[in-house]
């Protein structure tokens, strides 16, 4: 019901893509098998370690040479994937996956219960440096007692623990003993191999014909690293590449009405917020929080920064997830309330200094810094920005938390767990805003070890409410993700998957 | 002779100092490459891993012994973002910055050498004018402006040449040709710009000296007395200063190879810049000081070659 | 004087002079908020009679932010170019004047700076200082340094093998006085032209920063930035790119001019 709400109120379509500009009649056509696909990719890839790898980018493009031991359908059911099947034990410590007899490694080996063992205990090390090890926190033994049989047993209960398995790259299963070449030269189960990678330039991947969910159509998809977004809207219009994802934001509508492309947007690529350090004098009083709150105009901050490319939401869990609280919604601006608010707080107009510290990482943050500096200004806070590259935000930011406003921007991952605890419990891995509220808390522990699927999501909307009435953050937009690509590209509507793969070649072919 | 060792063991020393200098300012910079690594999904366990595991807990001076006992030995480490051996990543990608340099540096002789020379034989008229106009222009433009402006004109507008991106000499000559251009047109303009102000004025003062009116005198034609006897005299200091640009030319290559998406030395930096990927930012920065160096001294040894006069000191 | 009113000396100057008198009286004439005023109704919008030299990506009138950006890269440079001859004018005065070992010591040391490329060593400056408008003049400070120690210890050396100052000291005056009295006097002309020559170097070296992100930040207008923004929008608004790199090209070009001209009145033996 929800969800048809939101089908109706918004142009693109929810976590899945839509594809405009295409040929009509395309339906009845058979895919052809042969080709190479260029791609233009946004972004370099890095350590080509699935596991340890926290980049989007890197993960776009390995997410075609792995494969996870489950994953999710459209409405983010578990489904099995490596895994034939799966079940849970009644009292939740118990999972035993049966994995399926014909998975074959790129290397030539068979999958076995081994190489999950292998790649879970990978995962848990934490000297590996794996960014999903918490995954496994709870794990207690993982056992083998045939080759296609796996039993992990938990200490304590873990509600999540099957979806997490499913998305972002935890349960991936790579062969025994891989591990340390997987960062220079990846191997897995997925529709593609690696083959190369020309660094800072290109990777050239080649069909798998062995893989267990049926030979993909394309015999090779090279990704060419194009970061200047201008250079990659050229290499599409000459005709150089087949396709480039992520269309810069203020040039959608253009290529949209353009018959000569084709355009996938969906919804949604991931979420924005503006937040507090809640160490910091002001902003430990909720009024203040919310004055800021009242001072944005999230409409036409998204008009602004995004092009229009998104929609605004007071909630940032997944919008056609079942823990979605559509009852919530975001503050108008009001610079009256705002400073009858910072008044009541003891802060007259310019008694408060303030950074907003901006990463030039997403040059949309920093036009949307510079679009709120100016009714942050107007509504008597003096404001300053610093721009910090990447690493310098990760190091201040994140890891000090010395900071007094920023913005940051997350995948939206539709399994709330990892989204709420993460973020908002006090001793969260995210929680880079140091907020420490123990009734929010409370919640989210009680939600860990909640089993039954409805109650628990139950729990997360009244976490949405909490986060929404308390001005912990404020939560801004989701944003759309592009694809532009040639007209005889076909099968573009199966590169958005709900693992959180978004650029899936396996069903994508070439018309002659 | 002593000379020449004596030009070496400076050199040698220089090194040393640039490898010195290279890894204590690194690893001033803040931000640690553990963090770089995991992103936004890092949580201080796997980090406090990670860190251990990269050797990031080691004193400075066993880190720098490291490095620098590595540097020597062939074994530059692995780049900590990009998780690949460094040695062989530099290696590539100084083939592709030389490709552009080379190709700047042949596009601004060829342009400089006839256009100074025409400035200086028509000295104080409109050609010497024009000369001196146009290559005030070029040293006044700044390189990542006009880079941008080619790539409006030559490659959205005109589409003769690519607007980004590197391939191989060796998998495509005439590609990777086509793709340097733009970079080295952009490059080399300034150096271009420099090189004809100095044509210019070695040539003016060659042709003020004896031997060239005794030229004249015997009657040799205007065109053999410039192209031959002062214009020979003359290319000496031009190309020694040529030679001497190169450090330039690889400071300009950040910039330029970043916009064009070039991905050579300047393009390498900047990632490692961008990344805090330490052992990457030292072994990129060495590398070029140590370029700039050895160019310089080639120059040198080249120069006292040609003109015996320096042979001393 | 005559020798000034050449046409180079003439164009240059007057390019100077308007580029210096905006920097110092800009500021007082246009209020800050015209550079940062937004118009999200006119985004990317071309020249017209409300935007001469049309907006940019958030609507901001061109013409304003590049008339108080002459401002912040004129102060930029300025700051940046003293800072190098303050430090460099001590060691390249007292290096070239004593000789030996010092003179070994301080070149060696300035030698190794000077394989590091200018801007590779300010862009690894700001990265390790972090970037902002202070620390953008200590990179290129620092970064120009070892150039112009060099150029004055060149010049400190021929002075003091002056005949008349082999003189003055075989009469025993003092090194304090001989440096104060003769040297300094007589290095001044050619460290004059080389600092407007490096005038117009650090006002490129300040684009080149922030046009890689680690130089000047917004909503500062600085020249550099602003070409950097334009970056996304060439194809379809190439006068964001065009009125500020124009603004460059013409500053550089005047203080080149100028220089130029300057080392034919005060220094005519290089050129």
């Amino acid at each position: 019901m929800k969800r048809r709400e939101f089908l109706k109120s918004t142009t693109a379509i929810m976590g899945a893509a839509i594809v405009t500009g295409a040929p009509v009649a395309v339906f009845a056509e058979e895919p052809v098998r042969g080709g190479t696909l260029i791609w233009g990719h946004s972004e370099t890839t890095q350590n080509l370690d699935m596991h340890q790898t926290g980049t989007a980018s890197t993960g776009r493009l390995l997410q075609n040479v792995h494969e996870s031991i489950v994953s999710a359908d459209a409405d983010f059911n578990i489904v099995p994937n490596l895994a034939a099947s799966f079940e849970q034990s009644d009292d939740g410590l118990t999972y035993t996956f049966r994995l399926r007899d014909d998975v074959m490694f790129h290397n030539g080996d068979k999958m076995t219960s081994t190489d999950v063992k292998y790649s879970f205990e990978r995962v848990m090390n934490p000297e590996t440096g794996a960014v999903n090890f918490e995954v496994f926190n709870a794990v207690e033994s993982i056992e083998t007692p045939d080759d296609l049989t796996v039993i992990v047993k938990l200490e304590t209960v873990n509600a999540p623990f099957l979806s997490r398995l499913a998305e972002n790259g935890a349960g991936v299963v790579m062969p025994q003993g891989t591990g340390d070449v997987q960062g220079e030269t990846p191997i897995g189960a997925g529709p593609f191999k690696f083959i190369r990678r020309e660094f800072g330039n290109e990777v050239e991947l080649e069909r798998f014909d062995d893989y267990f969910g049926g030979p993909a159509y394309l015999d090779k998809v090279i990704s060419r690293e194009i970061t200047e977004p201008t250079v990659r809207l050229t290499g599409l219009r000459t005709g150089e590449l087949h396709m480039i994802n992520d269309i810069p934001l203020d040039r959608m509508s253009e290529f949209e009405g353009n018959s000569d492309f084709q355009t996938v947007a969906w919804f949604p690529l991931n979420w924005d917020f503006v937040n507090f350090n809640h160490d910091f004098e002001p902003f430990k009083d909720a009024r203040v929080r919310e004055a800021f709150d009242l001072m944005i105009d999230k409409e036409t901050l998204m008009q602004g920064a995004l092009w229009g490319q998104g929609k605004t939401s007071a909630s940032p869990s997944f919008p056609t997830s079942a823990s979605y609280n559509d009852a919530i919604s975001q503050r108008p601006q009001d610079f009256e309330r705002a400073a009858a608010l910072l008044q009541e707080a003891g802060y007259g107009p310019g008694d408060l200094k303030i950074v907003f510290k901006v990463t030039t990482n997403y040059p949309y943050h920093v036009d949307s810094a510079q679009i709120m500096l100016e009714w942050f200004r107007a509504g008597g806070v003096d404001m300053s920005i610093e721009q910090l590259t990447w690493s310098d935000w990760l190091s201040q930011v994140w890891v000090d938390k010395d900071f007094q406003v920023t913005m940051m921007n997350f995948f939206t991952l539709w399994e709330p767990d990892f989204l709420y605890y993460s973020l908002y419990h006090s001793t969260g891995g995210f929680n880079y805003r140091k907020i420490s509220e123990p009734a929010l808390d409370e919640m989210l522990e009680r939600a860990r070890v909640t089993v039954d699927t409805d109650a628990r999501m139950a729990i997360y909307k009244d976490v949405q409410q909490y986060i929404n009435e308390n001005t912990l953050d404020v939560i801004l937009w989701f944003r759309n993700g592009t694809i532009g690509a040639q007209p005889n590209v076909m099968g573009l509507d199966t590169v958005v998957q709900p693992n959180g793969s978004e650029m899936n070649f396996h069903k994508v072919w070439l018309k002659a | 002779m002593t000379y020449i060792v004596n030009r070496l063991l400076s050199v040698a020393l220089t090194l040393l100092l640039i490898s010195v200098i290279t890894f204590m300012v690194t690893n001033i910079l803040p931000g640690d490459v553990a963090m770089v690594i995991m992103g936004t999904q890092s949580n201080p366990e796997a980090l406090a891993g990670l860190r251990e595991s990269l050797g990031l807990n080691d004193p400075l001076i066993v880190q720098y012994g490291r490095w620098i006992l590595g540097i020597m030995t062939g074994d530059w480490g692995t780049s900590l973002v990009f998780k690949t051996a460094i040695g062989p990543l530099i290696a590539d990608k100084v083939v592709a910055s030389s490709l552009i340099v080379v190709m700047s540096m042949t596009i601004a002789l060829s342009c400089a050498v006839p256009l100074g020379v025409w400035a200086s034989v028509h000295r104080d008229k409109w050609q010497d004018n024009t000369a001196s106009t146009t290559a005030l222009f070029g040293v006044s433009l700044p390189d990542f402006f006009f880079g941008i402006m080619l790539i409006l004109l030559f490659a959205r507008y005109l589409g003769w040449f690519p607007s980004s991106g590197f391939v191989h000499p060796a998998d495509d000559f005439l590609g990777a040709v086509r793709h340097a251009f733009l970079p080295s047109l952009a490059l080399g303009l300034g150096l271009m710009a420099h090189l004809t102000r100095m044509t210019r004025s070695t040539m003016m003062s060659v042709l003020g000296q004896d031997f060239i009116r005794m030229a004249r005198a015997k009657g040799l034609r205007e065109r053999t007395v410039i192209w031959r006897c002062a214009l020979a005299n003359a290319i000496g200091p031009v190309i020694t200063v040529a030679g001497l640009q190169v450090g330039y030319l690889f400071g300009s290559i950040i910039v330029i190879e970043s916009l064009f998406n070039f991905t050579g030395m300047g393009w390498l930096t900047y990632q490692a810049l961008l990344n805090r990927d330490i052992p990457l930012i030292q072994s990129t920065v060495f590398v070029i000081a140590a370029v700039v160096m050895l160019t310089n001294l080639i120059v040198d040894l080249l120069y006292t070659l040609i003109d015996p006069r320096i042979k001393l000191s | 004087m005559r020798r000034f009113l050449t046409g180079k000396g003439i164009f240059g100057g007057t390019i100077l002079l308007l580029v210096i008198v905006t920097a110092l009286f800009g500021p007082l004439l246009i209020p800050e908020t015209w550079a940062t005023q937004m118009d999200m109704r006119a985004r990317l919008a071309g020249p017209s009679i409300t935007h001469p030299l049309g907006t940019d990506q958030l609507g901001r009138d061109l013409m304003y932010r590049v008339l108080l950006g002459a401002q912040t890269s004129m102060m930029i440079a300025g700051t940046a170019v003293l800072m190098s001859l303050l430090i460099g004018l001590p060691i390249g005065v007292v290096s070239g004047y004593f000789g030996g070992w010092i003179d070994n010591v301080l070149m060696r040391l300035v030698d190794t700076l000077l394989a590091f490329p200018a801007l590779l060593l300010a862009l690894t400056i700001s990265a390790v200082l972090g970037p902002n408008l202070t620390n953008t003049i200590i990179a290129i400070g620092i970064a120009f340094t070892p150039y112009l120690a060099r150029i004055i210890r060149g010049e400190a050396l021929r002075v003091a093998q002056m005949p008349y100052v082999e003189a003055a000291r075989s009469v025993g005056t003092s090194d304090g006085k001989m440096i104060l009295r003769h040297v300094l006097p007589n290095i001044m002309p050619p460290i004059i032209v080389q600092a407007t020559i490096s005038l117009a170097f650090a006002i490129l070296a300040e684009a080149g920063l922030s046009f890689l992100g680690l130089g000047t930040q917004p909503p500062d207008a600085s020249w550099g930035l602003m070409i950097q923004a334009s970056r996304d929008y060439l194809d379809i608004a190439p006068w964001t790119a065009l009125v500020p790199g124009a603004a460059v090209a013409l500053t550089v070009l005047g203080l080149n001019m100028f220089g130029d001209v300057l080392r034919d009145v005060l220094d005519p033996r290089i050129a």
